[in-house]
C-alpha cells in the first residue's frame, strides 16, 4: 500500500483548478484562472515591493548593433579618423594590434526637449526620444553571438539558465490563464535557438512560447472538435483521469506540468487567434506601425501584436529582430545597418507612441537591446565593416518606470571603453526586475542545493534611471 | 597618432574575462589572496588548518573542508563565506566588493589556475600532462571490482544489485517494492522496442508464473526487428544523424538512410560493439582488409562496412563546394562528435588553444585532424557545387571493373538493336539520314558547299562523282562532298550529336570511304581527324597523299598502303581505349562488282594524352607533306560501338520510295522502346554508392594557431590522443590513420571505451547515466555515482565480447530495474531525485515513442523498413536564401522520419527529440502548452484516435469490455471500477452533447469513442511509462 504523501484535500487543491473547476462548476462555463488558489505556479503573486510596471516588451536586435553608429556619437573618433591604435587583442587573438579609427557615416542629431543624439539610423525613434532612457556603456562577459546572446537573455554566457522571461513569469505568475506568461515573437530562431527562452531548471511552464508571424503564428491553436462543449467534455475528462492517476502515484511535477499544459493550451485556442487577429486595428493605427510598408510590415506586425497580447496581460514579451543569420552582424559593410534600421524604426517608434496614448507606457517597460556593439577600429583604414565588441554597447529602455528623455552612462572618446556610469548585463536585468517589484536579490530558486539569481552574485539596479 | 593600449576579453571560452588566464589571477586572485586572506591563511599562520598561499591549499582546504573544488562553483567553503551567506564570514574585516567575488568565482569556475604549479603549455611544445590530470578517474584502467557485501540479500536479483544495494544500505535507504507485472511489460517495451505491448501480450505475461517469465520477456523484445529501431534512435542522437548537410543551403543527403538503416541491423543482430564502432571509423579499410585472411567475427558485408563510415561523414557540413576552404570546420565537428561520442571526451577546445580544462593538447587536436584530413569525404552538395560529389562506391574495384564492362556490353547491345531499327526505317523510308550516321550528306542541297550541321571552309561541292559505292555501312545514297586544293586550313569539320567515350571493355569504330579523283599530281595530303573537339583532344590521324595512305602511330606517321589512283577506299578502324591502340582495314573498290584488295594493318598507338572522348571529325590540308592537297571525295562517314559489317559482307539494298505508313509507325514505336531502354541503361548508375568517407592522400596536419587555418604552426604527426597513450602511427603506414585509429579507440587498454558505453546502456534504461554526464567523462564532467558500478558493468561488457543485448540482459534482471516507480516518504527526503535507485524514474515518453504508439493503436503503423526519402530530383539549385525544406508525411515508425539540420522537423522538434546539428546525449523532456495544442487539435492525433475508436468497435464486445481494452492498450492496466463508470457516462454526456449539436446519429457512437480514445492517448498514463 503506498503510504500517503499528503492528504486528499492537499492534491485537490494542487491539481484543481482549470477543468476540474470546470467540471464541478457546470460543463460548459467559461475557463476562469481567477478560481485557482494561490498555489498555482503561474497564479498572479505580489512582487516584493510596489511596482512601477506591470510588464515587459522586451526588443532583441540580433547580431551586435553598433553603439557608435545608433545612440552613442563620437565626434573624437571622426575627428581621429584614420589614425591608428593599438589593440591588445583582436578577433579573439592576443597581441599588439595597430588598428585604423574608423569615424560612423551615420550623421547625428538632436531630438526632442531632452536633446537626446540619435544617429540618422533611427529617425522616428528619434521623435520618442523624450519617452526613452538610453544606457550607453553597457558591456558583457562574451563577444561571440550565441554566447553573448545566452548571457543577454539568462545572465550567463557559459551555462544553461532560466531567461529572464521565465524568471518574472516565476516571480509574479500571470493575470491571464489562458495565454502564456511569456510569449517569444521571433520570424526566425536567434542564434542558441530555443535556449534563450528556456526555463531551464524553473518549472516549464514558464518557458517561453515561441510565436512565428504567419499565417498561423501558433500550431495547432483551431480546434477540431466540432464544438467547444465537446472539448470542454474531453479536456474534463481527461483531468478527471489525470487526477485519479496523480492521487495513485503521489505528487509529481511533471504529471502536474502535463496537466496545466492542456489549461493553459485550451485557453490559448480563443484568447491567441483574436490577439494576433489585427484586422479591426484602425487604418491609423496600422500606418503608424508601418504595417502597409514592405520593409516595416514583419517587425511592425511584431509591435502591434506585443501591444495587443501586452492588453491581454501577457507578463514577458519579446521581440527577436531577425534571427541568427541576415541580422545586424554587418562585418562587412556598415551600410547594411540602413536595411535593418529602417526595418524597426517605425514600429518600436509606434510601439511606443502606442503605449503611451492608450495609457500603458505607464505600467509596461519596453527594454531594447543587442548582444554587443561592434569595434570603433578595424585593420584597414577604409574596411566598411566593424567587429564584435562586447566592452562598449548601447541598450535602452523606456516607460514603466525609466526616466524618459535621459542618457544613462558614458564610454570613451571612440566608444571603446565605458567611462562613466558602466553597466553589466546583471545591472539591466537587477533593474528590470526592480521595476517589476522583485528585488533581484531575494527572487531565488533551490536548485542542485544552491539558491539561484538571475543576476547570480552580482547586479545593481541602475538607480539613476529610474523615474 | 596615438597610439592607445586596449585590453580586450577572452571569449573563446565565453567565461570573461578578456584576459589571459596568468594575467588574471596575477591582476585580480592574487593581490585578494594576498591582501585579504594570507596574513591568517599563509605561510605564518594557518588558522583553521588552512594555507590559501598554493592552489594545493585551497583544494586540500581547512579544518571544516575544502575551500574551493576547481571548476566547482557550488562547492567549497570559499565562496559562501566570501558571500558572507553562513555563519562563515570571510574576511572578517568586511565583505568584499561583489566584483572581486565575481573574479574569484570565475577563477573558480574556471578551473583555479595558478602559474606556479600548472602551466599550460603554447602550442606547438610537446605538451605537458599533470600527474593530477593523469590521475583523474577516468583515466584509470578499469579495476574488478568485487560486488559489495550487503546487509538485506533478500532484496538481490542479481550481483549488480549488489553495488546499489549497499549505497542504498549507506544511507539508512530501503528500496520501494517490485513492480506489479502490467506495470514491468509496459516498461521493457517502451524501454526495448518503443512501442507498448497488446492486451493479448499483457495478459500472456501476467498469466506466466515461471521465474524466467521476464527474461522470456526480455529475449523475445530482444529477438524483434523492433528493438534496432528503438535502441538505434538512441545511437543516432549520439551520431548526431540528419537528412540533410546543414550548410546554409541544407542540401537533402539521399544516401544518409543507408547509415541509419545500418545502424539498426547492426542493433538487431548484437554487433559487437568494439566491431561497431571500428567498422565506423575505418569500415572501409577493414573492407579490402577482410579479402584477405582474417574477418570479422560478426558476420557483415563490404558493403555495410563502408556505408558505417557514414558515422564521420553524417555531421554538420559548411562547405558550399567540394574544396577545403571550410573543411577545417568539418574536421571540427568530426573529432568534437568523436571525441564525445566514442570516448566521452570534449576535444574541441583544444582546436584553438590547449584545452584548459583538459589533458587535451592542441597537439592531439591536430594530430587527429591529420587522420582525418587524409581521408577523402563524401560532399552533400552545397551553394557553389549543387549535388553530391566523392560518394564513396560500396564495391570492390575489380567489381566496378565488372559492373563497367557488363554495362558496356548492354549499351553496345542496345546499341545495335537501335542501330537496326534505324536501319530499317532508313530502308523504308528512302531517307538515309534516318537510317544512321550517314552525317547527313543526303539532306545537303546538291550542287553546293555543303552546309549545317557541317562546318566548312575553303573550295568544297556536293556531288554526285562523289557517291561512293560502296554500299554495306550505308544504302547507296546520291552524293559525298568534293574538296579541292585550298589553304592548309581549309576543310570540313561535324560534331557528333552522340559523342563516344571510353569505358573498360568498350571499342570504338570509325569508317569513311575516300577517293581522289583522275592521276593527281599534287604534292600535299589531306588529314583526317578524329578526336574531342578541334583538336581538343586528339584520338587518331590519317593523312592521305596521292601517293600513299599514312596512320599516325603515337607521334609518328606510319605508312599503311598505297593510294590507287581514281578508285575508292573505304577505310575502317577500330579503336581500343583500355591498350591506347587502334587497328585498321583498307579495303578497294576496284571493279564495280566486288572489293578487290584489303590492307589491314594494327597496333597503332593513338595520340599520347587522348581524353577518351570522341565527338568530332574534321578533313583538312594538315597532312604528313605539305603543299596542295588532291582533289578528295569523302562519303559513308560513321562512328559507332559496334563493329561495321566489313565490305562485301552486306548489301543494303537502294532505298525504297514509298514508305509503308503503318510498317513506319511500328518502327517508330520501337525506335522509341529501344531509345528510352538504351537510355535508362546509360544513365543506371554503375553500382550503389554510400555518404561516407575513403581513404584520401596520406598527410600529416600543420597546428591552426587559435584555430584559424591560414596561421600555420608547425607540423603535427598523426597519432592518437597523448592522455590515451599517444600512439604514432607505424612509419610504414600508408594509410590515412583511420585503421589505427579505431584501433586505438576500441582496445581494451583504452578505459573510456568500455565505460562510456555502459554508462550510455545504464542511461537507456534509467533515465540518467551512472556518470550523469554521458558525453564528458573528463575533469569537468561530473564523477560517477558509484565507480565500481561502472566498471564491473564494463567489465561485464568486455567479457560478454561487448555485446550489448547481454548488458540490456543484466541490467533488466536487476531488482534495481524492476521496481515500482511509486515514491516512499522517507527516500523522498533524503533522494528526493532518486540518484540511489531507491525507485524506478517515471518518465514521460520521448517523441518517437509517443508518434508510434498512437500510430500502432490508430492501426496504421507501417512496420516495413523504408529506404531513402522522396527527394526532389536534381538538378537542384537550393540556395542560402532558398534552401531545401521539406516535410515527407509517412506512417513508418518515427525515426524514419526525414531530420533535416536547419529546419528541425516541428513534430520531433516539439517533443524534444535530439538536435541533429550535434552529438546529444541526453535528451531534456519538456512540458509546454504547445504540445497540449498539438495533443488537442493535431490532425494526427484525431486521425489515430479515429482507427483506434474503429477496431474497438469493430471487435464484438460490450462496451465495458472495450472500455477495458482501451485502458489496456493505452496504459498497460485495466481501469478501476469506478474508472469503468466515469468512462460510460463520459461516453453517454459525450453522445449527448453531439446530438444536442446535431450530429447525424450514425456518427455519434465512433465520435463518442474517437474522443474517449483522444482523451486516453494523451493522459498522463499512456504518455508516461511507469
Amino acid at each position: 500500500m503506498q503510504p500517503s504523501l499528503f492528504s486528499r484535500r492537499e492534491l485537490l487543491q494542487r491539481a484543481s483548478g482549470g477543468f476540474g473547476a470546470i467540471a464541478l462548476a457546470g460543463l460548459f462555463q467559461q475557463a476562469n484562472g481567477s478560481q485557482d488558489p494561490p498555489s498555482d505556479p503561474l497564479f498572479p503573486k505580489q512582487g516584493h515591493f510596489p511596482s512601477r510596471a506591470d510588464r515587459v516588451i522586451f526588443i532583441y536586435s540580433t547580431g551586435g548593433v553598433s553603439h557608435i553608429d545608433t545612440f552613442d556619437p563620437k565626434p573624437k573618433l571622426t575627428a581621429d579618423h584614420g589614425k591608428t591604435i593599438t589593440a591588445s587583442r583582436w578577433l579573439n587573438k592576443p597581441g599588439k594590434f595597430d588598428r585604423y579609427l574608423i569615424k560612423s557615416r551615420f550623421p547625428f542629431k538632436q531630438y526632442g526637449r531632452s536633446g537626446t543624439w540619435v544617429s540618422d539610423l533611427f529617425p522616428q525613434l528619434g521623435s520618442v526620444m523624450d519617452d526613452v532612457c538610453v544606457i550607453n556603456g553597457m558591456w558583457c562577459e562574451s563577444d561571440g553571438h550565441d554566447k553573448a546572446t545566452l548571457a543577454a537573455h539568462t545572465g550567463s554566457a557559459q551555462f544553461a539558465r532560466p531567461s529572464a522571461g521565465s524568471w518574472i513569469s516565476y516571480g509574479l505568475g500571470t493575470p491571464n490563464q489562458n495565454l502564456p506568461s511569456f510569449m517569444v515573437l521571433a520570424p526566425a530562431a536567434p542564434y542558441a535557438g530555443a535556449q534563450t527562452w528556456g526555463s531551464d531548471f524553473l518549472p516549464a511552464c514558464h518557458q517561453g512560447t515561441h510565436v512565428i508571424p504567419g499565417p498561423e503564428p501558433l500550431a495547432h491553436i483551431r480546434p477540431r472538435t466540432p464544438s467547444r462543449n465537446l472539448q470542454l467534455l474531453e479536456l474534463a475528462h481527461l483531468k478527471r483521469i489525470n487526477q485519479n492517476g496523480l492521487l495513485q502515484s503521489g505528487p509529481d511535477n511533471a504529471l502536474e506540468a502535463r496537466i496545466r499544459s492542456f489549461e493553459t493550451a485550451f485557453g490559448m485556442q480563443t484568447e491567441a487567434p483574436e490577439a494576433f487577429n489585427i484586422a479591426h486595428e484602425t487604418e491609423e493605427t496600422l500606418k503608424l506601425y508601418g504595417i502597409d510598408q514592405k520593409t516595416t510590415s514583419g517587425f511592425g506586425w511584431q509591435c502591434l501584436v506585443a501591444r495587443r497580447l501586452a492588453e491581454r496581460g501577457v507578463r514577458f514579451l519579446e521581440l527577436i529582430d531577425v534571427g541568427s543569420s541576415n541580422n545586424w552582424d554587418s562585418h562587412g559593410d556598415m551600410a547594411d545597418h540602413i536595411r535593418l534600421a529602417k526595418a524597426i524604426d517605425r514600429p518600436i517608434a509606434a510601439l511606443i507612441t502606442d503605449l503611451k496614448r492608450r495609457g500603458m507606457l505607464e505600467r509596461t517597460l519596453v527594454v531594447w537591446t543587442t548582444e554587443f556593439g561592434r569595434t570603433a577600429f578595424n585593420a584597414k583604414a577604409d574596411h566598411p565593416g566593424r567587429e564584435h565588441h562586447n566592452l562598449a554597447f548601447t541598450s535602452w529602455m523606456a516607460g514603466g518606470g525609466v526616466k524618459g528623455g535621459m542618457v544613462h552612462g558614458a564610454t570613451d572618446e571612440y566608444g571603446i571603453l565605458p567611462t562613466k556610469d558602466k553597466s553589466y548585463t546583471h545591472d539591466l536585468h537587477a533593474t528590470m526586475l526592480h521595476l517589476l517589484g522583485l528585488d533581484h536579490e531575494r527572487l531565488t530558486y533551490r536548485h542542485a542545493g544552491r539558491d539561484y539569481r538571475l543576476t547570480d552574485i552580482a547586479g545593481n539596479v541602475l538607480k539613476p534611471i529610474l523615474a | 597618432m596615438q597610439p592607445i593600449l586596449l585590453f580586450f576579453v577572452a571569449s573563446c571560452l565565453g567565461i570573461t574575462p578578456a584576459l589571459d588566464d596568468d594575467v588574471f589571477f596575477e591582476s585580480k586572485i592574487r593581490p585578494v589572496l594576498v591582501e585579504k586572506c594570507q596574513k591568517c591563511h599563509g605561510s605564518q599562520k594557518q588558522q583553521g588548518g588552512l594555507r590559501l598561499d598554493t592552489r594545493s591549499g585551497l583544494v586540500k582546504g581547512g579544518d571544516t573542508g575544502p575551500a574551493i573544488i576547481p571548476g566547482k562553483t557550488g562547492e567549497g567553503l570559499l565562496l559562501g563565506a566570501l558571500a558572507y551567506h553562513g555563519d562563515l564570514k570571510m574576511p572578517p574585516s568586511g565583505k568584499l566588493a561583489l566584483e572581486t567575488i565575481k573574479d574569484i568565482e570565475l577563477w573558480i569556475a574556471k578551473g583555479a589556475f595558478w602559474p606556479t604549479e600548472k602551466n599550460p603549455t603554447p602550442g606547438g611544445r610537446t605538451q605537458v600532462i599533470m600527474p593530477s590530470d593523469r590521475a583523474h578517474w577516468a583515466f584509470q584502467q578499469l579495476k574488478r571490482p568485487v560486488p559489495p557485501k550487503v546487509k538485506n540479500s533478500a532484496l538481490l536479483q542479481n550481483e549488480m544489485d549488489r553495488f546499489l544495494q549497499s549505497t542504498l544500505e549507506r544511507s539508512n535507504l530501503i528500496p520501494v517494492d517490485k513492480a506489479n507485472k502490467s506495470t514491468l511489460i509496459r516498461r521493457a517495451s517502451f524501454d526495448l522496442i518503443g512501442l507498448p505491448p497488446t492486451p493479448e501480450e499483457i495478459l500472456a505475461f501476467e498469466a506466466d508464473s515461471s521465474p524466467n517469465a521476464f527474461s522470456h520477456l526480455v529475449d523475445r523484445l530482444l529477438a524483434s526487428p523492433r528493438y534496432g529501431e528503438r535502441w538505434g534512435r538512441h545511437w543516432l542522437d549520439v551520431a548526431r544523424y540528419a537528412d540533410t548537410a546543414g550548410d546554409g543551403a541544407d542540401y537533402p543527403l539521399p544516401e544518409a538512410w543507408k547509415y541509419r538503416n545500418w545502424v539498426i541491423r547492426s542493433f538487431n543482430s548484437d554487433m559487437p560493439y568494439n566491431q561497431f564502432v571500428r567498422e565506423q571509423i575505418a569500415g572501409d579499410i577493414l573492407a579490402n582488409e577482410n579479402r584477405g585472411n582474417k574477418g570479422p567475427t560478426h558476420p557483415t558485408t563490404l558493403s555495410d562496412q563502408i556505408i558505417a563510415t557514414g558515422f564521420l561523414a553524417i555531421g554538420k557540413r559548411y562547405g558550399y563546394a567540394p574544396n577545403t576552404d571550410y573543411q577545417y570546420l568539418d574536421f571540427a565537428d568530426v573529432i568534437e562528435s568523436t571525441g564525445r561520442s566514442l570516448l566521452g571526451l570534449s576535444l574541441g577546445c583544444a582546436r584553438c588553444h590547449d584545452h584548459k580544462y583538459e589533458p587535451i593538447g592542441t597537439e592531439d587536436y591536430y594530430a587527429l585532424y591529420g587522420i582525418f584530413q587524409s581521408s577523402q569525404w563524401s560532399f552533400p552538395g552545397g551553394e557553389e557545387h549543387k549535388k553530391p560529389d566523392r560518394l564513396v562506391p560500396v564495391v570492390t574495384t575489380g567489381e566496378i571493373h565488372r559492373l563497367a564492362a557488363q554495362k558496356a556490353e548492354n549499351v553496345a547491345a542496345l546499341k545495335t538493336r537501335l542501330r537496326e531499327i534505324l536501319l530499317q526505317k532508313a530502308h523504308l523510308s528512302g531517307d538515309p539520314i534516318v537510317g544512321g550516321p550517314d552525317l547527313g550528306f543526303e539532306k545537303q542541297k546538291p550542287k553546293s558547299p555543303i552546309g549545317s550541321p557541317w562546318l566548312a571552309l575553303g573550295p568544297n561541292i556536293l556531288s554526285p562523282q562523289a557517291q561512293s559505292p560502296f554500299n554495306h555501312i550505308h544504302p547507296q545514297g546520291k552524293q559525298g562532298v568534293r574538296m579541292s586544293a585550298g589553304a592548309a586550313n581549309d576543310g570540313v569539320r561535324y560534331v557528333f550529336a552522340d559523342p563516344v567515350m571510353a569505358s573498360p571493355g568498350k571499342k570504338i569504330h570509325f569508317s569513311i570511304d575516300f577517293h581522289v579523283p583522275g592521276k593527281s599530281v599534287s604534292p600535299g595530303a589531306f588529314r583526317l581527324y578524329v578526336g574531342r573537339g578541334v583538336i581538343a583532344s586528339t584520338a587518331l590521324d590519317i593523312s592521305i597523299s596521292s601517293q600513299s595512305i599514312m596512320v599516325k602511330n603515337g607521334t609518328q606517321w606510319d605508312l599503311v598502303g598505297p593510294l590507287n589512283p581514281d578508285t575508292w577506299h573505304s577505310l575502317n578502324i577500330r579503336i581500343d581505349p583500355d591498350s591506347k591502340t587502334y587497328d585498321g582495314l583498307i579495303t578497294t573498290f576496284d571493279t564495280p562488282k566486288l572489293p578487290s584488295t584489303s590492307i589491314p594493318f594494327s597496333g597503332k598507338k593513338l595520340a599520347p594524352g587522348w581524353d577518351g572522348v570522341i565527338d568530332t571529325f574534321i578533313c583538312d590540308g594538315i597532312g604528313h607533306v605539305p603543299g596542295s592537297v588532291p582533289v578528295h571525295d569523302l562519303d559513308n562517314i560513321a562512328l559507332g560501338e559496334v563493329p561495321f559489317a566489313k565490305p562485301g559482307t552486306t548489301t543494303l539494298l537502294p532505298l525504297a520510295t514509298t514508305p509503308d505508313k503503318g510498317k513506319m509507325a511500328q518502327l517508330d514505336m520501337l525506335q522509341k522502346e529501344a531509345t528510352s531502354r538504351l537510355n535508362a541503361e546509360v544513365a543506371r548508375p554503375l553500382h550503389d554508392v554510400a555518404y561516407g568517407v575513403a581513404e584520401g592522400q596520406p598527410t600529416n596536419a600543420k597546428i591552426q594557431k587559435r584555430g584559424e587555418p591560414d596561421k600555420l604552426g608547425s607540423e603535427v604527426p598523426r597519432r592518437f590522443l597523448q592522455i590515451l597513450g599517444g600512439d604514432f602511427l607505424d612509419p610504414k603506414s600508408r594509410g590515412s590513420g583511420r585503421m589505427e585509429l579505431a584501433h586505438w579507440i576500441t582496445r581494451k587498454e583504452n578505459p573510456l571505451f568500455a565505460r562510456v558505453m555502459v554508462n550510455r546502456i545504464w542511461q537507456g534504461h534509467f533515465g540518467r547515466g551512472i556518470v550523469p554526464t554521458p558525453s564528458d567523462f573528463g575533469l569537468r564532467g561530473d564523477p560517477p555515482t558509484d565507480p565500481n558500478l561502472l566498471d564491473w558493468l564494463a567489465f561485464q561488457f568486455v567479457e560478454s565480447g561487448y555485446s550489448i543485448k547481454s548488458m540490456h540482459r543484466l541490467i533488466m534482471a536487476s531488482a534495481a530495474y524492476q521496481r515500482s516507480s511509486n515514491g516512499k516518504e522517507a527516500n523522498l527526503a533524503f533522494d528526493p531525485n532518486n540518484h540511489l535507485l531507491w525507485r524506478f524514474s517515471k518518465h514521460s515518453l520521448d517523441a518517437e515513442s509517443v508518434r508510434d504508439m498512437m500510430l500502432a493503436l490508430g492501426g496504421n503503423l507501417d512496420l516495413t523498413i523504408p529506404k531513402g526519402h522522396p527527394f526532389p530530383p536534381e538538378p537542384w539549385g537550393f540556395t542560402i536564401h532558398a534552401p531545401f525544406y521539406a516535410l515527407y508525411e509517412s506512417n513508418h515508425r518515427s525515426v524514419f522520419l526525414m531530420s533535416q539540420r536547419n529546419r528541425r522537423h516541428p513534430y520531433l522538434a516539439l517533443f524534444d527529440a535530439a538536435d541533429p546539428n550535434i552529438s546529444t546525449a541526453e535528451r531534456i523532456p519538456t512540458t509546454t502548452p504547445t504540445q497540449a495544442l498539438y495533443l488537442m487539435n493535431s490532425p494526427f492525433v484525431h486521425d489515430q484516435a479515429k482507427g483506434f475508436a474503429k477496431s474497438l468497435l469493430a471487435k464484438n464486445q460490450d462496451d465495458v469490455t472495450r472500455i477495458q481494452q482501451a485502458h489496456l492498450f493505452t496504459r498497460g492496466t485495466g481501469p478501476s471500477p469506478a474508472e469503468i463508470t466515469e468512462s460510460l457516462e463520459f461516453l453517454q454526456s459525450y453522445e449527448t452533447a453531439l446530438k444536442i449539436n446535431g450530429t447525424p446519429s450514425p456518427q455519434v457512437r465512433s465520435m463518442a469513442w474517437t474522443a474517449l480514445a483522444r482523451v486516453l492517448f494523451t493522459s498522463n498514463a499512456a504518455l508516461h511509462v511507469d
